[in-house]
């Protein structure tokens, strides 16, 4: 077994464990558990980054060229906007969604494979921009959307005057549902903005053509327009709760769509495969 | 020479709010001195006024002139006409008197069951009429059995968690949507007991502010003086509404007073932040329809009571249970109180006396041995009696010399007291409380908060 493998299994299994373990955590209430799940999903987020490092270190040409890396990073990401949200908002629920989804991310960046010819200027400052906001932006989103889910579970329950039990207590507050849904739409949007213009430069100056009808590109501009309306709504019309809980959910699925589906099963230049 | 007890009051289910104000008593400390004067049958008063209630409890000589003679200078306080007080009082003696004292200090006969801040309120005005003199060997000693019977059918029924539960469950839900409740501010709308109670609850967890609405504008400004926050008068509501995130509504209106149209101009002012209101007016103060708007959190009493799991089988039976409890000490108390005279107390202490020298006899037969003359053991047993007999004798002289004078009852409870004759000077429980006393603990130091920032109405002004 290469140190490699020998890596990526340690960091499969600490995600893993700290998936499982937080689970319980909530499920028994058990605050050790819980403690250690954190512990678990901190040091697999530091294998995560040295793992990343060392493979743009080894052969950084061909790295970039590889699907499975961006799948990584994305992994990478999300877990560095939770670890961001739970410093800040002690929103540890998000954990639920983050380290579940970073999971199979990461796993599937290893199903994910075959690289594929990109052209040469492809390490360029527009594509680092282009991959960079854009997957810190879906990150955000995600967490958006959990908090969002979150959201409006707490809401219904407190709205039919249902008794608070296990789970729903364990919840935190709606304000700071609220406020993760803030922060991510503030946030989010626009890095979304810089990711979709830094890519429209991007094939300006690569196949001098700035719009193809690519249809992940297609989507995309329907993806900003729905979160450039949440953003609209949301800091200067004064929309919260609810709303702007629903409207991120909607955002994040067309993303996940837009990344999944469009990807794998639609003709389209954004393919991981060749 | 024997004492009656008699009680006179009116509460919320005799009077309405009008007469409960008209012949409520802001300073009680001045009945109580004028109905304890030297030629006056009454000798010891003591005076509980608050929003729902006012009691008058007396001691004095079983002449009927104590009850003319209290209505009378009571009207005369307030201003108004005897006549028109006496339909809305109920007048109890002897041991009626003493169960509706318990069963006032247990809640039991207040408007929200089994509510802690009565019980505060009556040591507040305990410990005035104390410092007026107002209060005698007797009345102490109810009061105190009042509150000891209080805080046993506190900790022996769920009778007052219910109706803390039901503030606490209410903080405990504006903490769900707010996070925190530090820093918020709450709004008043008019004020009764539970109102004050859930007010009371939120303050202690962190509300910033208070905002106290009621249409007798003086009653809010007294209470917004209590919490420390700014009495507004009840037609500039709405302009006040937008600044309140939680808003707690009791006031007696016959229809709603919040409607959901008013309530989305309210949030478009406070730019969509969220609002809880409690409404714990019966009937209801808002109209349930706002619990339909974004952003909006509105909950009643029944609500918060379902939250807490509490049904009303379950309500009655505790209350079953508080009133056996409170029957007990009733009884407790008037054995006291019949004992508390001259003849049966000297009864007692020859009694005390005997029953120790005719232990200490069988004691000393016991070691002597069966071979004892029977001639020696009556000599012994002579001596015994004769012995308690005579250290018996000067306490007992002390005290028919004493018993004569005014407030002589003083030493015949200071003579009880001494030599323990009610089997009581240590509680049943002193000993044996290890295993709940966390929970007692714990209910005391929730009235405590309940009480703390509450001075009875008869201080107010």
């Amino acid at each position: 077994m290469t140190p490699d493998n020998l890596l990526f299994l340690a960091v499969i299994g600490l995600y893993l464990s700290g998936t499982v373990l937080y689970l319980l955590g909530v499920l028994w209430h058990a605050q050790t558990l819980r403690r250690v799940s954190y512990i678990a999903a901190i040091a697999g987020f530091i294998l995560h980054s040295a793992c990343l490092g060392l493979s743009l270190r080894e052969e950084a040409g061909t790295t970039l060229l590889r699907g499975e890396f961006y799948f990584s990073l994305l992994a990478w990401s999300l877990l560095l906007i939770f670890f961001f949200l739970w410093w800040r908002l002690r929103m540890d629920f998000l954990g639920l969604l983050a380290s579940p989804l970073a999971l199979i991310l990461f796993l599937s960046s290893q199903a994910v494979g075959g690289a594929r010819q990109l052209p040469e200027t492809l390490a360029g400052l527009f594509f680092g921009l282009h991959i960079g906001s854009l997957f810190l932006s879906i990150s955000l989103l995600a967490m958006a959307c959990g908090s969002g889910a979150g959201y409006l579970f707490l809401e219904r329950k407190i709205k039919t005057k249902e008794k608070l039990t296990g789970f729903a207590r364990a919840l935190p507050s709606l304000s700071s549902f609220d406020r993760a849904n803030q922060w991510a739409v503030t946030g989010g949007f626009p890095l979304y903005t810089i990711g979709l213009v830094s890519g429209f430069l991007w094939a300006k100056l690569t196949w001098q053509r700035i719009f193809s009808w690519d249809p992940k590109e297609v989507v995309a501009i329907f993806i900003w327009l729905l979160f450039a309306f949440l953003f609209h709504q949301r800091l200067f019309m004064g929309w919260r709760g609810r709303k702007t809980a629903w409207l991120a959910i909607w955002v994040f699925s067309l993303s996940i769509v837009s990344m999944l589906v469009i990807n794998f099963f639609m003709p389209t230049h954004h393919s991981f495969a060749s | 020479m024997q004492y009656t007890i008699f009680l006179f009051g009116l509460n919320h289910k005799t009077a309405d709010v009008e007469v409960r104000e008209a012949f409520a008593l802001a300073d009680g400390g001045v009945l109580e001195r004028a109905l304890v004067t030297r030629e006056s049958p009454i000798r010891e008063a003591l005076v509980l006024s608050t929003c729902n209630r006012v009691e008058i409890l007396v001691s004095g000589s079983p002449a009927s002139e104590a009850a003319s003679l209290v209505l009378s200078r009571w009207a005369g306080h307030c201003n108004r006409d005897a006549a028109s007080l006496a339909p809305h009082i109920y007048v109890h003696s002897g041991t009626d008197a003493v169960e509706h004292v318990f069963r006032v200090a247990s809640g039991l006969d207040s408007m929200v069951l089994g509510e802690p801040q009565i019980l505060g309120q009556m040591k507040d005005a305990y410990r005035r009429a104390v410092s007026n003199g107002a209060t005698g060997v007797i009345l102490n000693r109810l009061l105190h059995k009042a509150f000891s019977t209080a805080k046993k059918v506190r900790t022996a029924t769920g009778i007052g968690a219910s109706a803390v539960s039901i503030s606490y469950a209410a903080v405990e839900l504006a903490k769900r949507i707010f996070g925190e409740t530090a820093g918020k501010k709450a709004m008043l709308i008019g004020a009764g007991e539970m109102a004050e109670l859930a007010a009371t609850h939120l303050l202690t967890s962190g509300i910033s502010h208070l905002f106290v609405a009621n249409r007798t504008f003086s009653r809010a400004q007294e209470l917004a003086e209590r919490f420390h926050g700014t009495a507004i008068p009840f037609e500039d509501l709405a302009e006040h509404l937008p600044e309140a995130d939680i808003v707690i509504s009791s006031t007696g209106a016959p229809q709603a007073i919040i409607r959901a149209r008013d309530i989305k101009d309210v949030l478009k002012k406070r730019r969509q932040r969220p609002m809880f209101f409690i409404d714990i007016a019966v009937p209801r103060d808002i109209d349930p329809d706002v619990n339909s708007l974004d952003n909006v959190y509105l909950y009643d009493i029944d609500d918060l009571r379902e939250v807490v799991e509490e049904n009303l089988a379950q309500r009655k039976e505790e209350a079953a249970r508080a009133g056996e409890i409170v029957r007990e000490q009733v009884e407790s108390f008037s054995h006291w109180l019949k004992a508390l005279d001259l003849s049966p107390t000297i009864v007692d202490v020859l009694r005390y006396g005997e029953d120790i020298a005719k232990r200490e006899l069988c004691k000393t037969l016991r070691r002597l041995g069966p071979d004892v003359p029977p001639e020696t053991a009556k000599a012994l047993e002579r001596l015994a009696l004769s012995i308690s007999h005579k250290i018996l004798h000067e306490p007992i002289v002390f005290l028919k010399r004493r018993s004569r004078e005014n407030a002589g009852e003083r030493f015949l409870d200071l003579i009880r007291r001494v030599f323990d004759l009610d089997k009581e000077s240590v509680p049943e429980d002193a000993h044996g409380r290890g295993a709940n006393e966390p929970a007692c603990d714990c209910e005391d130091e929730i009235s405590n908060k309940a009480s703390a920032s509450c001075v009875p109405t008869s201080s107010r002004n």
